[in-house]
Parts: C-alpha cells; sequence; structure tokens
C-alpha cells in the first residue's frame, strides 16, 4: 500500500512539473482559476479547453489551472472523467473558480458478468476487463494473443508462431491433468467459442472471470475460468463506416549461430579422425582444396533457405449506427497471413451482423450471425513430427556443406559419411507437404427479453454454432514421409453442431437500503460431432495426390461419432445493504450425459462478500480514497472434460491383423476400456481474497487478489494391473493446488493535452501436485524420438510443483585436476561430469533429481499509451521469470559432428573452462583403458541438465507510433476520423534461452508436457503500417 | 393498461412451459453408436474372427510385441548380439501385457459362444470357431507359461477381472489349461483350410503345438518325463499326415511363396496391406541394425548353404561384417526387395510352428522314450541336417547316427534346433526348458548369470496393483 502510494506521488510530482511549464507559456490574457468537486475537495487532472480550439490545459495537483485565451469573450469547457462537463463564458474575467458535479452515471462502469451484467462497483468476484479498444490497440490478428500481458492472473503461451498457430491460455494456474485447463469461452452468451475464429474489430469487451463467486454460474465449466467477450452494436445516429487496413512485414527473430560449411567441414574431419581405435587409421572427409572452396562459397545456409520475409494483409470493413428502436453492427474482415517458414499461410475471412430492435417498450428482440471460414497450410513440424522431416530442426542441422539440390536438380540428401544420414532436405521437408486446413464456422444467437414490470426480465435466448472442418494432406514421394509409404494422403471431415437454449429470468428491486437482484436460469446444451476420416498409401499415381484417395493401393477409412447431452438449473442473488455490503451466492445444478450412471447430476455452490469501505464515513475522511472496497469469496466450480461415453464399457474397431493370410487385412475388434458408473466431474474449491483500491479520484487503480484453488476427483487413468486386458480404467483419483497473487495497478499519471496511461499487471501462481494416486508421480513423454531422450523427463510428483523435469545433473566437464575422479566413473578429463546423486560411483537411474520446472514462478505485462494532441505512442512488455525450458532442439546441434558454434569452443587442453565435452580419440581412450560406471537406459542419456534452460524471458511484445489527422484535416476530405501507425512487434525480447524463442512449447496435449523446445515453430518479428478511417 | 401488462405475462408463462418442457425431453442416458458395447457384440460368426484378428495384433507390433520381443525379452539369447543376462524389473512386461490383451478378447468370445449367443449359426461353424479360440488361447498361455511361470489364469469363467484381484496359479495348471484347450482345438479345427484362409490354425498345428507343449513339460521346471511319450506321438502324427513338408532348398524356406506352407504351419503374419502391424524388424546388417547375430555364437555355426541362406555377412560389395565394423544381419526376416528395405517395411512371415521345428520335436521325443536313437529319430533329424548341407557330405555337420548314445544325440538335437531355428522365438525357450542357459552364454557376461534367470520377473506394474501376486524369486 505505502509503496503505492509513493509512486502516486511520484506520478503526481512529474504531472504538477509537466503542467506548470505548460502554463507558464502564456503571454496573452490569462485566466485562471481552482476546480473542486461538490463535495468540496480539490480536483487535480481537470481538462480546461478553449471551446472551438485545441488551446487547453489540466489542473494541478490543488485544482488550479492557469490559461491563455484570444479572445476576452471565450467559452472555457471543464471536463473529468466521472463528472459532468460544464460550459462557462470568460465574460472578461480573468479568475474563474468552479464546481463539478458528480456523475454517477458515468463513473459505473458496467461490467459482463455470467448470466447478466453487473456495476463494476457492485462486484464481488475477481473480474478482469479489457476493452475492445486494447484489444486493437496492437494490430493483432487474433484476440487470445491481444490477451497476453493484459490481465492479471490470465497467462497466455505462442506455443507456436505458425500463422494460425496455437496458444495455450491459463487462468490462475493448471487445475487437471487430462481434463484439460482450457478456460471457457462464452462469446456473447453463446458457450464453447473459439477465439481464433472472431475478428479483434468486433470485441467491445473482454470479461475474464477468475474466481469462483464469478465462475461457480457455469458450473461443471467453470473450473478453468471463463472469458466472456461481448462484441459491439452500434451506438450514434449517424451511420458510421471504419475501415481498417494494416500490412504487416514479418521475417525471423532470431537467427541460430551455426557453424559455416568450412568449420563444419573440419569439425566432421576431426570426429572422423578421432575414429582411430583397434589400430584403425582414418582419413579426413574433406580435402584442404574442398574445405578452401567452402572457405570461398560459404556453403549452404538452411535457416536462410526455408524462412523468407513474409507478408499480413488484414481489411476490417464495419458499419454501425443505431436509430431509436434498432441498433445494428455489420462488419467483415479478411486477412491474408504469410508464414515466415516457406509454405505456411493462414487466411481468415469474417463477418458479422448484429442487430438489436426494440418491439415494444417491455420487449425486444436481438440476433446475431457470425461467420467465419479459415484456411490454413504448413509443413509438419513440433512434437509429433519425426525429427528427419521437421524443416525446423532440419534447417539447423542439415550439413552446411551440401547445396540444396543435386547435379541433377533434385532435392539434395544428406551424406551417408557424414553427419546425420537420415535427415530429410529441409526445403523439400519445407515446401512440398500439402498440409492444408480448412474451417467453415457459422455462430448464431438470437434472444427474445420482456420487460412485463419494473425490475422483472426474461431473457430467452437460442443459439448454435455449426463448425465444419476440411483437412487435407499429401506427402508426395519428395517427403520423408511420402516416400516411405509411396505417397501418404488424408482428407479429415468433421462436423459439429452445439444448441443452446438459456431461459434467463432476473428481477431487480431497492427497497430503502437494500437492493436485490435475483437471477434464476433454466439451460440445455446439446453438441453433436460426426468425423471421417480416409487415409491412403501406396499411389498408383502421385499426380492427383489427395484429390484421388481410392487411387492409392492402401486405403483406410475411419468415422465416429458423439453426443453430448447437458441440463442445468442454476441461480444468483446479489443483494447490496446501503451501497456498502455486498453478497452474492449462487447455485448450479448441471445434468450432464458424459457422467458416470451413478453420478449424472453434479452442484455448484459460491458465495461472496465484499465491503465497499469508500463509502464508510470514517474512510471518507481520509479523503485519500475514490474506491476501498475488500472482498472474499468461495464456491466450488467443475470441469466436466470427460470425453462422451467414457464410462462406458467398450470394443472398438481396429486392431488389424492380416488373420486369414491372405493380401488383404483383416479388421479386428477389441475391448478398449471398462466401464466406470461411479465417474464424475473433477472439483475445483476456490477461496479469494481480494482488494480494490481507487485514489486520487480514480486516477491510480489497484486490485489485488489473493487465491487458493484445490481440485479433487481429478480423472486420472487409474493404473490397473496388465493381466487384465488393460492397461487402466479412467476414475477419479488425484487432487492438485493452484495458490496465487495477482496485482493490476492502473494509472493516468498524465492528463491533458500529454497524456499517460499505465497499466501494470504481475501474478504468481503456484500449482502444486497433491495427489496422483497410489504411484506418486506420473511421467510424460516430451523429448521428441531420436535425440536420447526416449526416458520420459516430464514428471507430476506428489507434494511438488506442477511441471517438474527430472532427469540426471549435468555439471560440465571433468577438469585435468579431476583426473582421479573422473576415472572413478570410467571417464576421462573433458568428458562429461554427472552428478553421483548417491555417491555410489555410478551413475544410473538412482542418480535421477529435479533439473527444471516448467512454469513460470511470475508473469507480468505493463501496457503504456502516451498521447500528445494527435500523436500517441503505445507499448507493451510482458514476460515471465523463473520457467525452464527442455532444449531437444540444442542436443542434435552439439552432438560431435553438429552444427554448433558452441562445438568450437569444446574443451580441450587449452580450453579447460568449457562445458563442451572434449572430442577424446578413440585410441587415447583405449590407452586409458577405462571401464564406464555410467548406464543410461536405452536412448535415455539426453534427459540431463545440460539441456535445461533458464527461458525467463522480457519481451517489448509492440510498439506502435499512431496520429490522428486532426478535425481540421478529416473535415475537408469528408471524413470523421484518419489515424495512421506503425508498430513494430516482438521487436526486443531478453532471454538466456539459446533457442529461437522463450515461449514454445513443442507437445501441448497435455499441460504436463508443456517446457519443451522439439523444433517449434518460432514466433517472428513483425512491423505493421496501419491506417483507419471512419466516415 | 393492466391488460397490456397481463398479455405478456401469460406469453411468458407460455413459453416458460415449453422451455421447461424441452429440458424434460433431453435424455440423460448415453447411447453411443460408433463403437460396440459387451453386451450387443459376439452376435455373429464374422464379429468372433473379428476377435481372433485384433487377439493376434495385440501380439504383433511395429516397436512392441513379437515385433520387437528379439531386441528386448530374448535378447539374451546367445545366438543374439547385445544381451549381458541382466534382467530387469521390467523385462517382458510388454510381452505380459500383449498376451494378457489377447487372451481377454478370446475370453469374452469363448463365454458368448458357451452361452449360445452365436443363434442360429449351424453347430459345426461354431465349432470351427470355438477350435479357434481355445488354440489361441492356449497359445497365448503356453507363451506366458514359458515366460513367468506360475499365472493369474483368465479363463471365460473369470468374473469382472479389473476389480478382482487374483493370484498365480501353478505351471502344472496352467498346462492343465492348455492341454485341454489344444485337445479341443484339435478336434475342432479343420485338417485344411480354403486358400484364402490358409493364415489359420489347422489341427496339424495345435497337433504340432501340443507336442511342443508336452516336450516342454518333460522338462524344466516340471520334469514330467512321461510326457515325451504324447509329444512323440503327436508329431508323429503330424509328421505321417504328409500335410506338411520340408521346403527342398534351404534358401527358400523364408521367402514369400513359402510363406503359408508347406513347411510353414502357422506365422505372424504380414502383408503390403496391413497398415497397422508392418513389423519392421531392422535384421539387416545395415540400417540400424537393431536385430543381429551374436559374432561368437555365429562363429560356431557349421560352414554350409544354411549360414548363407540364414545369415547376411557381407554388404553388396562384398566387405565382410566385422570388416565394417558391425554384425551379421538375420536374413530369414530380410526384406523383400531393396525398395521395401529402403522404405523400412518387411512382408515376410514370421513363423510360430514350421515342420522342421516338429521333425526335432519327435526327433528329441523318441530318443527320451526309447533310451537310445531310433532309425527314426534319426531319419527325422538328418532330413533337417541334409537339407542345411545342400543334400552333400559337409564333414562340418555330418549327419547322426543310431550309433550314439541317449545323451550325444539329445545334445545334438538341442543343437541342431539352436541352428535351424534361430532368431525364431524358440532358442530362448530350449535354454530355459534345458536348464542351459549358463553354459551356453558367451564367457563374457557368463557372470551375470542366475537360477532366477530361467523365469522373467513379474511386471512391476501388475505386483505393484495386486498384492496377492508374489513376485518370482531373484527379482
Amino acid at each position: 500500500m505505502k509503496h503505492n502510494l509513493r509512486i502516486a506521488k511520484v506520478f503526481l510530482l512529474l504531472l504538477v512539473t509537466v503542467v506548470f511549464s505548460l502554463t507558464a507559456k502564456g503571454q496573452e490574457r490569462t485566466v485562471s482559476g481552482k476546480v473542486t468537486s461538490d463535495s468540496g475537495s480539490e480536483l487535480p487532472g481537470v481538462t480546461v479547453l478553449v471551446k472551438g480550439s485545441t488551446t487547453g490545459t489540466v489542473t494541478n495537483i490543488e485544482g488550479d489551472y492557469s490559461l491563455d485565451v484570444a479572445w476576452e469573450n471565450s467559452t472555457l469547457v471543464f471536463s473529468f472523467i466521472g463528472y459532468t462537463a460544464q460550459e462557462v463564458p470568460t465574460n472578461g474575467r480573468s479568475v474563474i473558480n468552479i464546481t463539478l458535479d458528480e456523475d454517477p452515471q458515468s463513473l459505473e462502469e458496467v461490467v459482463v458478468v455470467g448470466y447478466g451484467s453487473q456495476k463494476r462497483s457492485d462486484l464481488t468476484g475477481s473480474i478482469s476487463s479489457i476493452s475492445g479498444e486494447e484489444v486493437t490497440m496492437l494490430p493483432t490478428q487474433r484476440v487470445d494473443q491481444a490477451l497476453q500481458g493484459r490481465a492479471a492472473g490470465v497467462m497466455v503461451l505462442n506455443t507456436d508462431g505458425a500463422p494460425g498457430g496455437n496458444t495455450t491460455i491459463r487462468i490462475r494456474g493448471m487445475n487437471s491433468i487430462n481434463g484439460g485447463n482450457n478456460a471457457l469461452i462464452v462469446i456473447d452468451g453463446l458457450q464453447g467459442g473459439d477465439l481464433n475464429s472472431i475478428n479483434p474489430s468486433d470485441v467491445e469487451s473482454i470479461e475474464v472471470l477468475k474466481d469462483a463467486s464469478a465462475t461457480a454460474i457455469y458450473g461443471a465449466k467453470g473450473a478453468n475460468g471463463v472469458i466472456l467477450i461481448t462484441t459491439k452494436m452500434g451506438n450514434s445516429e449517424k451511420p458510421v463506416i471504419t475501415y481498417k487496413y494494416d500490412v504487416g512485414i514479418a521475417d525471423q527473430n532470431k537467427k541460430l549461430d551455426l557453424l559455416n560449411a568450412a568449420e563444419y567441414a573440419r569439425n566432421v574431419n576431426a570426429v572422423e579422425l578421432s575414429r582411430n581405435g583397434d589400430g584403425n587409421v582414418p582419413l579426413p572427409i574433406f580435402s584442404e582444396t574442398e574445405i578452401q572452396e567452402f572457405e570461398n562459397n560459404g556453403g549452404t545456409d538452411w535457416q536462410d533457405v526455408v524462412y523468407r520475409t513474409a507478408i499480413t494483409q488484414n481489411h476490417q470493413l464495419s458499419i454501425s449506427g443505431s436509430t431509436p428502436k434498432i441498433n445494428y453492427l455489420v462488419s467483415g474482415g479478411y486477412l491474408d497471413q504469410e508464414g515466415i517458414l516457406l509454405n505456411t499461410e493462414y487466411k481468415r475471412f469474417t463477418l458479422r451482423t448484429n442487430l438489436k430492435t426494440e418491439i415494444t417498450k417491455w420487449a425486444s428482440f436481438g440476433i446475431t450471425w457470425a461467420g467465419s471460414k479459415e484456411m490454413s497450410n504448413s509443413a509438419l513440424f513440433g512434437g509429433s513430427t519425426d525429427w528427419p522431416n521437421n524443416p525446423i530442426g532440419a534447417a539447423t542441422r542439415f550439413s552446411p556443406t551440401i547445396p540444396v539440390y543435386d547435379s541433377n536438380g533434385n532435392y539434395s540428401k544428406a551424406s551417408l559419411f557424414y553427419g546425420n544420414p537420415i535427415l530429410w532436405n529441409p526445403l523439400a521437408s519445407a515446401v512440398e507437404p500439402l498440409i492444408e486446413r480448412n474451417t467453415i464456422q457459422n455462430n448464431l444467437n438470437g434472444y427474445l427479453e420482456f420487460k412485463p414490470l419494473t425490475g422483472l426480465t426474461l431473457r430467452i435466448t437460442g443459439g448454435a454454432r455449426i463448425l465444419e472442418g476440411n483437412d487435407v494432406s499429401f506427402l508426395n514421394n519428395k517427403t520423408f514421409i511420402g516416400l516411405q509409404n509411396n505417397g501418404q494422403g488424408t482428407t479429415l471431415s468433421n462436423s459439429s453442431t452445439y444448441l443452446q437454449n438459456s431461459n434467463i429470468l432476473s428481477y431487480e428491486k431497492t427497497l430503502n437500503k437494500h437492493q436485490f437482484n435475483l437471477t434464476a436460469v433454466a439451460e440445455q446444451q446439446v453438441q453433436k460431432y460426426q468425423g471421417s476420416s480416409i487415409n491412403s498409401t501406396d499411389f498408383l499415381n502421385e499426380a492427383t495426390g489427395a484429390n484421388d484417395l481410392a487411387g492409392a493401393k492402401i486405403v483406410k477409412v475411419g468415422s465416429s461419432t458423439e453426443e453430448r447431452v447437458i441440463n442445468s438449473y442454476l441461480g444468483r442473488l446479489n443483494y447490496i445493504l446501503a451501497d456498502k455490503y455486498l453478497i452474492t451466492v449462487s447455485y448450479r445444478a448441471d445434468g450432464s450425459s458424459v457422467f458416470g450412471e451413478n453420478n449424472k447430476w453434479g452442484y455448484f455452490p459460491s458465495a461472496s462478500l465484499a465491503w465497499r469501505a469508500s463509502d464508510e464515513p470514517f474512510v471518507q475522511n481520509l479523503n485519500l480514497f475514490s474506491d476501498l472496497k475488500f472482498r472474499v469469496s468461495w464456491g466450488v466450480t467443475g470441469n466436466q472434460a470427460i470425453s462422451p461415453y467414457q464410462t462406458l464399457a467398450k470394443i472398438s474397431s481396429g486392431g488389424y491383423y492380416p488373420y486369414n493370410g491372405g493380401d488383404v487385412t483383416d479388421i479386428g475388434f477389441f475391448i478398449s476400456s471398462a466401464a466406470n458408473p461411479d465417474l464424475k466431474w473433477e472439483s475445483t474449491t476456490q477461496n479469494d481474497f481480494g482488494i480494490d483500491i481507487g485514489l486520487f479520484e480514480g486516477r491510480l487503480t489497484v486490485t489485488a487478489d489473493y487465491y487458493l484453488k484445490t481440485t479433487e476427483d481429478l480423472l486420472m487413468f487409474r493404473d490397473i494391473p496388465t493381466y487384465t486386458g488393460l492397461k487402466s480404467i479412467i476414475d477419479n483419483v488425484g487432487s492438485m493446488e493452484n495458490k496465487g497473487f495477482e496485482i493490476a495497478i492502473g494509472g493516468d499519471p498524465f492528463v491533458g493535452d500529454f497524456s499517460w496511461n499505465s497499466g501494470f499487471n504481475l501474478s504468481a501462481n503456484k500449482t502444486t501436485v497433491l495427489d496422483v494416486g497410489p504411484v506418486g508421480k506420473i511421467a510424460f513423454n516430451a523429448g521428441g524420438s531420436g535425440q536420447g531422450t526416449n526416458l520420459p523427463f516430464m514428471y507430476l510428483v506428489e507434494g511438488e510443483p506442477f511441471g517438474q523435469m527430472i532427469g540426471w545433473g549435468y555439471e560440465g566437464t571433468w577438469k585435468l585436476n579431476e583426473a582421479e575422479q573422473a576415472a572413478a566413473y570410467g571417464q576421462l578429463p573433458g568428458d562429461p561430469h554427472y552428478t553421483d546423486v548417491n555417491n555410489d560411483g555410478k551413475i544410473n537411474l538412482d542418480d535421477q533429481k529435479v533439473i527444471g520446472n516448467s512454469m513460470p514462478n511470475i508473469i507480468f505485462g505493463w501496457n503504456n499509451r502516451f498521447s500528445y494532441k494527435n500523436l500517441d505512442l503505445s507499448f507493451m512488455i510482458q514476460g515471465d521469470q523463473g520457467k525452464d525450458l527442455f532444449n531437444v532442439a540444442r542436443i542434435a546441434l552439439e552432438e560431435s559432428n553438429g552444427t554448433s558454434r558452441q562445438l568450437l569452443d569444446r574443451w580441450s587442453m587449452d580450453n579447460q573452462d568449457s562445458n563442451i565435452p572434449a572430442l577424446i580419440d578413440q585410441r587415447t581412450r583405449e590407452a586409458a583403458n577405462l571401464t564406464s560406471t555410467i548406464s543410461f537406459p536405452t536412448s535415455g542419456g539426453n534427459v540431463n541438465s545440460r539441456w535445461v534452460e533458464d527461458a525467463s524471458y522480457v519481451r517489448l511484445k509492440n510498439i506502435t507510433l499512431g496520429y490522428n489527422f486532426p478535425g481540421s484535416v478529416t473535415e475537408n476530405i469528408s471524413l470523421s476520423n484518419l489515424r495512421v501507425y506503425i508498430s513494430a512487434t516482438n521487436l526486443i525480447t531478453i532471454t538466456d534461452y539459446q533457442g529461437y524463442d522463450p515461449e514454445v512449447s513443442s507437445f501441448t496435449g497435455n499441460d504436463a508436457q508443456i517446457g519443451t523446445d522439439y523444433n517449434n515453430y518460432p514466433q517472428s518479428r513483425i512491423f505493421n503500417l496501419g491506417l483507419n478511417v471512419s466516415f | 393498461m393492466k391488460s397490456n401488462i397481463n398479455k405478456p405475462i401469460k406469453l411468458h408463462l407460455f413459453i416458460m412451459m415449453i422451455g421447461s418442457c424441452i429440458m424434460a425431453c433431453q435424455d440423460l442416458e448415453e447411447n453411443p453408436k460408433s463403437f460396440a458395447s459387451p453386451n450387443t457384440f459376439y452376435k455373429d460368426p464374422s464379429q468372433i474372427e473379428a476377435v481372433f484378428t485384433a487377439s493376434m495384433n495385440n501380439l504383433w507390433n511395429s516397436w512392441s510385441g513379437y515385433g520387437w520381443a528379439m531386441r528386448s525379452a530374448f535378447q539374451n539369447t546367445d545366438s543374439q548380439n547385445g544381451g549381458d543376462l541382466n534382467i530387469s524389473q521390467n523385462h517382458g512386461s510388454d510381452l505380459w501385457a500383449g498376451h494378457y490383451s489377447s487372451i481377454a478378447n478370446i475370453n469374452p468370445a469363448i463365454r458368448a459362444m458357451k452361452e449360445g449367443k452365436l443363434d442360429g449359426v449351424p453347430q459345426n461353424e461354431v465349432d470351427l470357431l470355438i477350435g479357434q479360440a481355445k488354440f489361441l488361447r492356449a497359445f497365448n498361455y503356453f507363451m506366458l507359461v514359458r515366460m513367468f511361470g506360475d499365472l493369474p489364469l483368465l479363463t471365460d469363467e473369470t468374473e469382472d477381472q479389473y476389480n478382482t484381484l487374483l493370484e498365480r496359479t501353478p505351471v502344472a495348471g496352467v498346462y492343465e489349461l492348455i492341454v485341454n484347450d489344444l485337445r479341443e482345438a484339435i478336434e475342432k479345427l479343420p485338417p485344411t483350410w480354403p486358400t484364402d484362409q490358409k493364415g489359420r490354425p489347422t489341427s496339424d498345428v495345435a497337433k504340432g503345438l501340443l507336442a511342443k507343449a508336452y516336450l516342454t513339460m518333460a522338462t524344466a521346471p516340471l520334469n514330467e518325463v512321461s510326457y515325451y511319450q504324447q509329444a512323440r506321438d503327436l508329431s508323429k502324427e503330424v509328421i505321417d499326415a504328409g500335410r506338411y513338408t520340408l521346403v527342398e532348398d534351404i534358401h527358400k524356406v523364408f521367402s514369400l511363396e513359402t510363406e503359408f506352407g508347406p513347411e510353414i504351419m502357422w506365422s505372424f503374419i504380414s502383408n503390403y496391406e496391413d497398415v497397422a502391424t508392418s513389423p519392421q524388424i531392422w535384421s539387416s546388417m545395415r540400417g540400424w541394425g537393431d536385430i543381429s547375430v551374436q559374432t561368437e555364437w555365429l562363429e560356431e555355426f557349421p560352414e554350409q548353404p544354411r549360414k548363407q541362406a540364414f545369415f547376411e555377412m557381407e554388404n553388396s560389395e562384398g566387405v565382410g561384417f566385422e570388416e565394417l565394423g558391425r554384425f551379421a544381419g538375420v536374413k530369414k526376416y530380410q526384406y523383400d526387395s531393396e525398395e521395401d528395405f529402403d522404405a523400412g517395411r518387411s512382408i515376410i512371415n514370421i513363423p510360430i510352428l514350421r515342420l522342421a521345428d516338429v521333425l526335432l520335436i519327435f526327433a528329441e521325443a523318441d530318443n527320451m522314450v526309447n533310451s537310445g536313437p531310433t532309425p527314426e529319430a534319426v531319419e527325422a533329424i538328418n532330413k533337417v541336417i541334409d537339407r542345411a548341407n545342400g543334400y552333400i557330405y559337409n564333414s562340418e555337420h555330418p549327419r547322426l547316427t543310431i550309433n550314439m548314445t541317449q545323451a550325444e544325440f539329445d545334445t545334438a538335437v538341442i543343437e541342431e534346433r539352436n541352428f535351424e531355428l534361430c532368431f525364431e522365438f524358440d532358442r530362448w525357450f530350449d535354454l530355459v526348458r534345458k536348464r542351459i542357459l549358463e553354459q551356453e552364454s558367451r564367457e563374457t557376461i557368463r557372470q551375470n548369470f542366475s537360477e532366477a534367470d530361467y523365469l522373467f520377473p513379474i511386471p512391476e506394474n501388475d505386483l505393484r496393483l495386486n498384492p496377492l501376486l508374489i513376485q518370482n524369486p531373484g527379482y
């Protein structure tokens, strides 16, 4: 608190200086005076403008102002947020003191909550709001990315940087292991929406519901937090047409520093010459002449070959307006985004129509239709891709001594004599695959609202979301996988329909000091999914590819369908006593088809209390707080992420085997799961303690929360003896805990001509695994294959933080003076030195320990907006602290014959400080005649801390400079608004992380797998130029 | 005014009533449509056959099961490169899981057939299905009992194995089930199948497998020597029936033309069409050489056409494996073509039972029954030896004679099995049932031997989850 006050004081001191310097310029007629509020206090920061001009100033900390006016009879306009503006004619006076009246209406920011809205001052729960303006401040194409760094407690990970790529959004940590941790997205009341397919310009506001008081109203879907999105509606009588355009130029944010061809060739020779064991006399692979030639021509820079400068274009057009009876908005967007990796792109068309009309005084009707069509194409990358044909990894590993094409003009192949012979040509891996995803989404949402009596509202809503997906891929014989299968083509079609009907009855009543607001809802949801796939290999005619999947020798088809039904009843009561004591209680009952036969209904209560201390006389007398509120809440939410039919015993098709011995295979039916009629939702109990502070008439606000969440009945696959024929049965087993602290500070240190608005948020969350069943720990594979990381290193361990990495400790290399100790392990100086945890002279499975953690301790964001007259500058800095990444991608680069420049620094007699192991020739080893006591399980030896890196970072996420043309200019060309801006995204990143990007995660299937960089698509650096026009 | 307000209220009530009606109409019961439930399955023969298919799929995968077993469970076999006789806690656990999945799939099918769920299907057709089911179950248990000893015995009568803990049934009890199942299979399986079903087990396969089971029962750990007689008689029946014969050319024993006979009787099957189970056994001296031949063992292998036929010992330029710093590959499962090799796929079947095996079972059992080699036993083994030598005299590997002692002959038969049946999941079990693992292991790893090695450990996972299971000694 004291700290915050100090910040405020500094802000104000700066403010005063600036104000004085502005006012000191006076020369003509000077008008001065004092502005006070109706309660008598002096008002700093009040804008004072000479009507019809751009001349103006703001009041200082004492509420004083001083202004030069050109004419004796000017009119001054006094305005301040939360107060009714006043116009005062000067009438030749040189001193004008005025009193501004508080405008209760404008102070009361309205916040959207589940199934309704509330005044911010009446909130008892923890809700972060982000305005549409903030969302579009960045030249962002996606709402999920715009959330990053904007709200306390919200972690957004750009796990891959591909156009249309993935983000992982977590609100207050991870609650679940297998049930999913995605927040519920609610767009205009329709649940389960998709953040990627929404046009950011259409967003009016985003509310992030965090504590149980806010989320419990969503019951079995609420445990991971809720993101409510409200889209825009027309509000000016004159139709407003807005056109926005921006063009972005993206390139590689960072290039890895690799060996050039000559250096690489020398290293290959050195490695080859070290193979002199058993009396062998190896010969160098490259001759001096060849190396000299590489020296001259530089070889192939594969990173330059597969990456490009990519162009993004974004057009957005909207028309909105209102008549006394009708509000409307029609908007369209077209985004065409190229990725920096060749052959990657994303296109999105969006169209939205929002319409609201008043039928009678007591009935209204509204309808929203939002459609989107998305198309993306990409090479294979990420954790599930075989390493030889991941172009991102291959571009860093492929020998620079090999040209892109061979002498016949075909893609060159890896050498059989040096480097990794299985690696595939990176350019072929980038450009040859066709991997296209098409999605068409239709969201339709309508309501009828009746207000039969004062305070009573019935709102009947019906919504539908229909999603059609169609993915096509073809890997031809120039691709790694295509060649193995003589062409591989697939199509995947799926269609899903979601229907939601919510009937919301609400009643508001004020009786003297008592305010009531009662909401009751009956809701039903039906979700249907149908999918089919065709997978063909061994093509007779490659030319037709995926367009003729029947033209292949092997055709495999699949299809599935599922359905989910939820019936819900819920109620909420808000009660406010004397404007000071606020109580909210809510209760929801969810009946879900996916729950086990014996547990079809789940119940989710919540209660919260708030005290608006700033309305107490003794606080008001302090004359310090414009707002002071204490909040406490408790509630239970659920995670119903059980897939349909998971509670039933299942016989599935697909155990293929040519049982009859013919040329065709036969289809098998096998028992794939056992029944569990008791299966139920995961349940999260959350306590939240919060405080909201407003100082200096709201120019400095602080919101801080502490929370404690415990999730029980985690859905887990409980191991059963494998002699049963199954490995596990799904059950409610484990539990997890999240506790954390978050703070958001907002301020307007400067207002007026020069203004500065600043928002800072910081969150610290700690997720602890309390129980994962009798085993005590669960291992997750996240190391890919072929990198010596086949052993799991990501673990959830009972009693330990989420995201532990467990492996061997790497202490660098053995030094010369440690030769004796090294020999005990069969190692020579220069060899890797692993931690012998139990000091038994051997390095084996018993020596594994915690070597890192994938979850940040702190995430933060700092948003700033400066404006001076028509110019504005905004920037955002965001980052996280205290997380590690397992850099699997680096392993291959630092193999003895790898491509990393680090190899030049490897341990040698002259370079004993190096932690890169030495290249020790076999003859030296034979002479030493040592027996190694290091026994790593097959292909697991690289599960050690050498590859674990601190991936904390601070990033200048965006900086934008904009100019709004003054009215005098725009009026001449009949525009109401004209703005141009330039911006840069990901301009500066400060991190120790050695890979492309500290934010990536190659495996995101389960949150416990987050924290591996296995050649994922890195984020790019983007420069944008944009134009906004309204008329 | 009043009426104006009342009207809409009525309307609301009406709509709410409709609303609540729709609510009541949404049923929370689940009716899956894209998969079957055990209650509704096993209704016609093709569904039962789909269970057999799945039960083999359980055993036959690219990187686990028998597609990988030589590199994992059987890696300590003396012929195999790479073993060290250090048997880890989870050794063989994927085979344990695979066989039990297979059994868990078969048991409900047997129960359904017993309960008469195959309504309206003629008895002879039902018998054919029961015969296959029993054969497959017996095969699974026969593999398991030789690896792990006493076993939790799941049959078609076991109720809810997911929530009931089972104890281990002693080896003799397991064999009782194997013998009963195979006896029934012999009765119910046909002597031959139509060409388009040539991959299925015949009554001769069941007899051959039962002969092998009896032979194993006659040796360690049961050592019930009386079973030699049954092993002898059953194998003789198979040989005498003449439905299976040796392939004349040793180079043709493992080829696409002969993978369904006349010599190979039953095998793990692969074909180009099968997208799920191409075995990808990397048995070549090229590539990663996952499965390769122990050089010391290969040195003892007699020089004869069979050695050339079974092993890849030099590259296409004629450079020997030792010179290349590698190990010899196993030609038995090598790829049909160069193209297949490059693509990493093999469609050669891996035999589970073939006539050479049956001939050697007969030779071994007959020698034991008659306290020494009879002309019949000598003839049986010499068929195998003659073919191995290319039907000419080979001083390195001469024919056997009736002048040998019982013990000499027995040793020679086991040695012949060692050479002929190498890399067919067989040698390990000979090392175990004859208790010669220590003696046959190469010197460098012999110190790692212990008696406990004759059984694999019960997988850690199952031990932990079922306290009634008691671990094999030494683990």
